[in-house]
């Protein structure tokens, strides 16, 4: 014990001597920062984002700040025209024939320094038309024994149903025109894509280093000849290049610069395998809207646990953070110094949908209380549409993540949109909403007596079976507040959890549902394959002649005004046959280093960088 | 025995071709890898069905689709191993090669550290049972072992992360903080040694007040952001390690031993500076090795000028000093980078990371620095695995070698007259190792299928990170691949805990009864 | 028997008069009356039984408990179903559903004692956070027990034939263990909730305990290759004893000691195991509630509403604890060879009788 003592005493005496001698330095100091750490929840995959592999958020967000074209999303869903880049416009407008051309304005260049160009435009119609990849002799991407050689995701859909043989480069080589069968409804949406293609034919010939000039010129024409003649031995040399050489998840000083050639306000530096990825800004940037200087490197950073990535961010590890948070995490995240929340909501909005019918097509017959078989479905619809405690559930699970949430009172159109007052103001929802939820669960309740003249609020009756996607907690107290809550209304509600839930959503089983829909974009057809008959989304039987009505003529090109009247007959319809209703929309929570300025987070990808160019601190 | 190890091989194949290929049908109809893509309205949605179906040969029935995965594993053998791709087109391979080491990194250290405390606390338990000592070291490992790992995790990111950066801008060691820890400190030592009312009373507040003086010392002097020994220090700790190393390897009255350790401690005084310079201009693992060779052979030779007879303990006893001594000026050198990489604008002053393997900002080409970095972000998650597994070997160790002690030839070696010290560390501790040997074995290859909660609150990507990510996804090839590896592991592990087992404990046979 | 033999040896060793006061208080009594006794020696182990006890008829009958046809009222007022009102007002920081249980007397300016509305607070969306934590905490407990037996009935078993028989039954029996070990339980796990759907805690419980045995049976082989070579087995041999006799009679009350510490190690590690599976999803499924889905979706209330984050993982603690420590007080007073600890007074006594004897 003795010799503890001592010990003791000696380290004592001796860090005395030695400490003191050292002297105290100055304390450390932050540096002015100039870096911005993203929160990613997957880590980064490929630096191509157009394979059905390799279109993943944390890709396209990455990507998004390397490249940049004709048009972007903001935080209010509206489409937004890059004129530093470019212009587009409809050049001929018939029925049978339709055009769309798209001109790049002098003197943008990639990153190399090479000027971009109407040949950059020419890679989209062999990544987008099916008929173009079968007569290239490229496969047949709807036949699974013929594959495509270029794996691309963007084959089925608008464009490549109607495009036309292929895109026209005009004389200055500067703009392209596209030719469709029809006019198409957003046809803004579905540009022709600007990618680097002198790096592809680089990167085809082996080259390891950046073409010269003179090089880039002509590997630009060889590109443009490969794809106008047809050419299938030299297309399937690029596809190989443009499958596989950019699915690379470790960049270093060794990494081929072809790779890494882009137009947007950053490029990628570095990136560890599995950690982060380095962007530094393009010092030959002139695509898009101008930087505003303040950041010097972005750091995109890989973190699958939501409450890791809070605690990080707490931590000072990282300076932005976007996730599905819950309502402690947010409650932690506002208690921290020097970090700035923003609820907000993501593209996804949760909703309820009633059965009539089994799916067309199958052999099932629905026979559940909601059928349109029985006489009194459509009343009982729309009696458990007014007993759904829609207010309840937002008040409970949503706001306390996102205190602006509100009940949407249209499926086709969100808050926040701009036509969203006028769509509400006519589509018939006013119904679900007015008044307090006790009087419509009263009102309800008169109506399922009609039908249960037992039923009451202490003696439910009416069954439904209510499938519940599982596991998730949110999903979870959602059906512990719908069950009560329409028990209210004489409905005898069985919640079933079901894990694998979105293969069994055409059951009959279910007379209702909750889930959620997450659309990439806004188009005026974005919902139609969830009302239908027998749309490819439509897995409650729906089936209402007016409503397809309804919904065809919104598959053509009109004016807001009429899209928005096409909208409100719909919804009138689906609202009084009480099919569906929205109850939410999913909260996204957004907190960042107070010192950054200028984030907005949107609920369209690229949500959080849509902006990146005025972060500043 | 050859021949047993040969019948225990080939059974173990038809094991893993067994289980895996049971294991392939359960996982390929536990889901619907194309789940996502069903409910998906994007118009894309129908041609990546196509593609994911045509690329992981979903219309091949499980039992048949087997073989064609079964096919690339045995290319094994022709040196193609092929795991198949990922769901995301990666390669399998590639995404397990770079799991690997990760998880072996976070493991390995974590695992080191839980042994030697779990061993060392298990056998001061031994000898001390039934004491509050006992007592209270029980109710602790039991504690950690009953603590869930992700909330462990996040308490120990919001005290020794989060609270301890932000204490290191001003690093002063409250008033009510210092009691608290004294007092703790003060308590497990008094525990520890024991004896009478006085004795422990003594011990208490001597400890209690040495360590609460020794902590106001250092936040005055700014210790917690300009760390470091200096060669003074140095000195006066390897005279404690002198007599420690001795009492524990040969015993204190050996005066050689005693003599040749203190020698390494002047040593080491001598070439502090030497080293520093070393450090400092070529700091490379190179460097590293060659300083850790001559260290041996400095200790070795100490101990045998000092040797009269009995040379190698005492020689054994010298090297240990002599490496606790490096290990000492080692971490001097990384002290002395604690502030460097305090103040780059990467750490911003907030040295303990909360996730993550590496900070991706920092300029990792300073050798120091960057192996700084990788300790600091190791920190967190070593202490969360240490603390669940450091019960079971606390526990274990206690057990055997309580077992062990009132075994007769214990009895006989104290009949013999031999000190208590040498019955223990020579006759009773090294018949614990036997059955712990065995244990730890089993353990390292459980250890490999990865923490998988431990890696993912860390952020860390290793195999229990890619596990959990497969059957999330119902990615068969990932999954399989994991299985694969783990599954092998783990049996071979059982084969080698068997033979070890009876190797070391000549009273076993292996292949026994036949 | 062996046991005494062995008691005998030790009479002669050094520290004799303290083995005979450790022995004297074993002369005259039946193996069974040996184990209670030192059972109850174990201060620690028996606090632990009586809080275990405790804490299992507290968290049963807090809440309606069915059983077949019969059904038993709780005495909580609240059931998880229930959803009353989500308290807003009386609770500091504009937090929601705060606890309510006070011990500051009404005269000191508190609630007064007692449980109030909702002790622990309530969840998300109002139920009822006691009633919660109580079927979490009964879900827990009964994973914990089928576990225990399941798992320690087939390890026990499995291992006690493999070391028994050995040969042939041994190598089947343990390439067969080796088999299990290589089987993920999680893959099983997803595999029946995707074709069943959820089939409850008790399910769960049941398909962990039959993958959890493996440890203990290679443990359990291990003692009776060594206890099997012993005289003693040789003397039942001899004395015309079935197998089964010398396996359940014999060896087994030797081994029992190895076996109990590693059920209780395998119980509360079947409370972790099912709390690490709610972790990632795989475990007990909401509307069901366990403490480990309760703690695991309640992990960053921690700094916000820390009472949802520490009663469950109280309650685990607890029960995992007094688990662990009714293991080590059953391990001491199974194993023959472990002498007890002298207490003051004892040694005092045997000072005493050692001067009478001289």
């Amino acid at each position: 014990m003795k010799l503890r003592f001592s010990k003791r005493a000696l380290v004592a005496t001796v860090a005395v001597a030695g400490l003191a001698a050292a002297g105290v330095m100055a304390p450390a100091h932050a540096a002015t920062r100039s870096t911005v750490v993203i929160h990613e929840t997957n880590a980064f995959t490929s630096l191509n984002t157009g394979t059905p592999d390799t279109n993943l958020t944390t890709n396209t967000d990455i990507t998004y700040l390397t490249g940049i074209g004709f048009n972007y999303y903001d935080d209010k869903k509206s489409l937004i025209k890059n004129t530093t880049f470019g212009s587009y416009k409809i050049s001929k407008n018939s029925a049978t024939d339709f055009r769309t051309t798209w001109t790049i304005a002098p003197g943008r260049v990639w990153s190399d320094g090479t000027p971009i160009t109407g040949e950059d435009m020419m890679l989209g119609i062999v990544l987008n038309s099916s008929k173009y990849s079968i007569k290239a002799g490229l496969g047949d991407p709807n036949d699974e024994k013929n594959p495509p050689v270029f794996n691309s995701i963007s084959y089925g859909g608008t464009f490549d149903s109607h495009v036309v043989g292929v895109p026209t480069l005009s004389a200055d080589k500067m703009s392209v025109t596209i030719q469709f069968d029809q006019p198409i409804p957003n046809w803004d949406l579905f540009g022709p894509g600007v990618s680097p293609v002198h790096t592809i034919v680089a990167l085809a010939n082996g080259k390891t280093s950046l073409l010269s000039a003179s090089e880039a010129a002509a590997a630009k024409t060889a590109f443009a000849t490969a794809v106008t003649s047809y050419d299938t031995a030299t297309l399937k040399k690029y596809a190989k290049v443009w499958n596989d050489d950019y699915n690379v998840t470790k960049i270093d000083s060794s990494t081929n610069p072809n790779l890494l050639v882009g137009n947007g306000g950053f490029l990628v530096s570095s990136a560890v395998t599995d950690q982060s990825v380095t962007l530094k800004p393009n010092p030959k940037y002139n695509s898009g809207p101008k930087l505003s200087g303040g950041i010097d490197t972005v750091v995109f950073r890989f973190i699958a646990d939501g409450t890791a990535a809070s605690q990080a961010l707490s931590n000072g590890e990282i300076d932005l953070y976007q996730g599905q948070a819950t309502a402690d995490a947010v409650s932690q995240l506002k208690a921290m110094k020097g970090v700035t929340v923003v609820g907000g909501t993501s593209s996804c909005y949760e909703h309820i949908d009633l059965r009539t019918n089994a799916v067309q097509g199958s052999k099932d017959v629905y026979k559940g209380i909601f059928a349109d078989s029985n006489p009194a479905g459509k009343a009982l619809r729309q009696a458990f549409m007014l007993a759904y405690p829609r207010e309840e559930i937002v008040s409970k699970i949503v706001k306390p993540v996102n205190s602006n949430a509100v009940v949407p009172g249209s499926t086709f159109v969100m808050p926040g949109q701009s036509n969203y007052g006028v769509v509400i103001a006519g589509n018939g929802s006013a119904k679900y909403s007015t008044g307090t939820q006790e009087a419509r669960t009263a009102a309800a309740l008169k109506i399922v007596k009609r039908y249960y003249p037992n039923a009451s609020a202490s003696n439910p009756v009416a069954p439904v079976r209510l499938e519940q996607p599982s596991p998730n907690a949110r999903r979870a107290a959602e059906a512990a507040l719908v069950v009560p809550a329409l028990a209210k209304a004489g409905f005898k509600v069985t919640a079933v959890p079901t894990t694998g839930w979105s293969g069994k959503l055409d059951n009959t089983e279910w007379d209702a549902e909750f889930y959620a829909w997450c659309p990439s974009a806004v188009t005026q057809t974005g919902t139609n394959d969830n009302f239908l008959t027998g749309g490819g989304n439509n897995h409650m039987g729906w089936s209402i002649p007016e409503l397809d009505k309804a919904l065809r003529s919104l598959e053509s090109v009109k004016s807001d005004a009429a899209v928005n009247r096409d909208i409100i007959t719909a919804e009138r319809i689906i609202n009084d046959n009480a099919l569906s209703q929205a109850i939410f929309q999913h909260p996204a929570v957004t907190a960042y280093n107070s010192t950054l300025k200028n984030v907005k987070p949107a609920p369209l990808s690229p949500t959080l960088v849509w902006n990146y160019w005025d972060w500043t601190y | 025995m050859f021949a047993y190890i040969m019948r225990r091989l080939g059974v173990l194949f038809v094991i893993l071709f067994g289980s895996s290929f049971i294991l392939y049908n359960l996982a390929a109809i536990s889901g619907d890898p194309l789940e996502g893509l069903r409910t998906s309205s994007e118009p894309s949605a129908k041609q990546q069905i196509i593609t994911l179906t045509r690329e992981l040969d979903l219309n091949v029935p499980p039992p048949v689709r087997y073989f064609l995965w079964l096919r690339g594993i045995l290319g094994l053998f022709v040196g193609k191993l092929d795991f198949g791709n990922a769901r995301n087109g990666q390669a399998v391979s590639t995404l397990v090669q770079h799991a690997i080491p990760v998880t072996i990194r976070l493991v390995t250290m974590a695992t080191v550290v839980a042994i030697i405390l779990g061993i060392t606390v298990g056998i001061v338990t031994a000898l001390r049972q039934y004491s509050r000592f006992d007592y209270a070291m029980t109710f602790v490992s039991f504690l950690m072992y009953s603590l869930p790992v992700f909330w462990v995790a996040v308490l120990l990111k919001q005290y020794l992360a989060i609270r301890f950066n932000t204490f290191l801008s001003n690093p002063n060691v409250p008033i009510g903080w210092n009691i608290v820890f004294s007092c703790v400190t003060g308590i497990f030592w008094a525990g520890v040694i024991s004896g009478n009312r006085k004795r422990v009373s003594q011990i208490f507040f001597g400890v209690a007040l040495g360590n609460a003086a020794l902590l106001q010392l250092l936040s005055t002097l700014n210790w917690f952001t300009h760390p470091g020994l200096g060669p003074v220090v140095l000195f006066g700790a390897g005279i404690g390690v002198a007599y420690g190393v001795t009492q524990i390897s040969v015993g204190i009255n050996n005066k050689a031993a005693l003599r040749a350790s203190q020698t390494m401690a002047l040593l080491a005084l001598i070439s502090y500076y030497p080293s520093q310079y070393l450090l400092k201009h070529s700091p490379h693992v190179s460097t590293l090795l060659l300083m850790l060779l001559f260290t041996l052979l400095l200790g070795a030779g100490v101990g045998r000028i000092f040797a009269k007879i009995d040379r190698g303990p005492i020689m054994r006893t010298s090297t240990l000093t002599g490496l606790v001594l490096a290990f000492l000026m080692l971490l001097d050198k990384l002290m002395q980078t604690w502030f460097p990489y305090l103040s780059t604008d990467a750490v911003n002053g907030r040295p303990v990371p909360t996730i993550g393997q590496m900070n991706a900002l920092l300029d990792q080409s300073d050798f120091w620095m960057s192996t700084l970095d990788t300790l600091m972000h190791l920190v967190l998650p070593t202490i969360a695995l240490t603390l669940i597994s450091f019960a079971g070997y606390v526990r274990f160790t206690r057990g055997t070698l309580l077992d062990v002690l009132n075994a007769d030839y214990i009895r006989t070696a104290r009949a013999k007259g031999l000190t208590e010290r040498t019955v223990i560390m020579r006759h009773a501790f090294r018949n614990t190792l036997i059955p712990l040997t065995t244990i730890i074995v089993v353990d390292f290859a459980g250890i490999i299928g990865g923490a998988i909660i431990t890696e993912s609150v860390f952020g860390w990507v290793g195999m229990g990170t890619l596990f959990r990510q497969a059957i999330g996804s119902f990615d068969l090839n990932l999954l399989m691949a994991v299985f694969f590896i783990t599954a092998s592991l783990s049996v071979l592990a059982n084969l080698i805990a068997d033979l070890l087992y009876s190797a070391l404990d000549p009273r076993i046979r292996v292949g026994a009864g036949k | 028997m062996a046991l005494f033999k062995r008691k005998n040896v030790e009479l002669a060793s050094a520290d004799a008069s303290e083995n005979a006061i450790a022995n004297k208080e074993t002369e005259g009594l039946s193996q069974r009356q040996i184990v209670v006794k030192r059972f109850l020696h174990h201060k620690v182990a028996v606090a632990s039984v009586f809080v275990l006890v405790t804490l299992t008829l507290f968290v049963y009958t807090a809440l309606d408990f069915k059983l077949g046809p019969w059904k038993i009222h709780g005495w909580w007022k609240y059931k998880i179903e229930d959803i009353p009102e989500l308290r807003t007002a009386d609770c500091a920081g504009g937090n929601v559903g705060c606890p309510t249980w006070s011990l500051r007397p009404k005269f000191l300016g508190g609630a007064g004692i007692g449980f109030g509305e909702h002790p622990f607070g309530q969840d998300d969306i109002g139920r009822d956070y006691f009633a919660l934590v109580m079927k979490g905490a009964q879900r827990s407990i009964m994973v914990m027990f089928i576990v225990g037996i399941v798992g320690g009935t087939l390890g026990t078993i499995i291992g006690a034939i493999a070391g028994f028989f050995r040969g042939t039954v041994d190598a089947v029996l343990m390439r067969f263990t080796d088999f299990v070990i290589t089987i993920p339980s999680i893959i099983i796990g997803s595999v029946i909730g995707f074709h069943f759907g959820n089939l409850g805690a008790t399910f769960l419980a049941l398909y962990l305990g039959l993958f959890s045995w493996t440890g203990l049976s290679r443990l359990v082989r291990g003692e009776f290759l060594k206890l099997r070579e012993l005289e003693f087995v040789d003397a039942a041999r001899v004395a015309g004893a079935s197998n089964r006799r010398i396996i359940f009679k014999h060896i087994l009350p030797n081994a029992v000691g190895v076996i109990i510490v590693t059920v209780t190690l395998l119980m509360s590690g079947a409370i972790l195991l099912e709390t690490a599976l709610s972790y990632i999803g795989f475990g007990v499924v909401a509307p069901d509630v366990s403490l480990g889905l309760l703690i695991s979706q309640y992990q960053d209330s921690f700094t916000s509403r820390p009472y949802l984050f520490w009663y469950p993982g109280f309650f685990i603690i607890a029960i995992a604890l007094s688990v662990n420590f009714i293991g080590d007080g059953l391990r001491d007073a199974f194993d023959p060879r472990q002498r007890r600890r002298l207490t003051l007074k004892d040694r005092r006594v045997g000072r005493a009788e050692k001067k009478a004897v001289e």
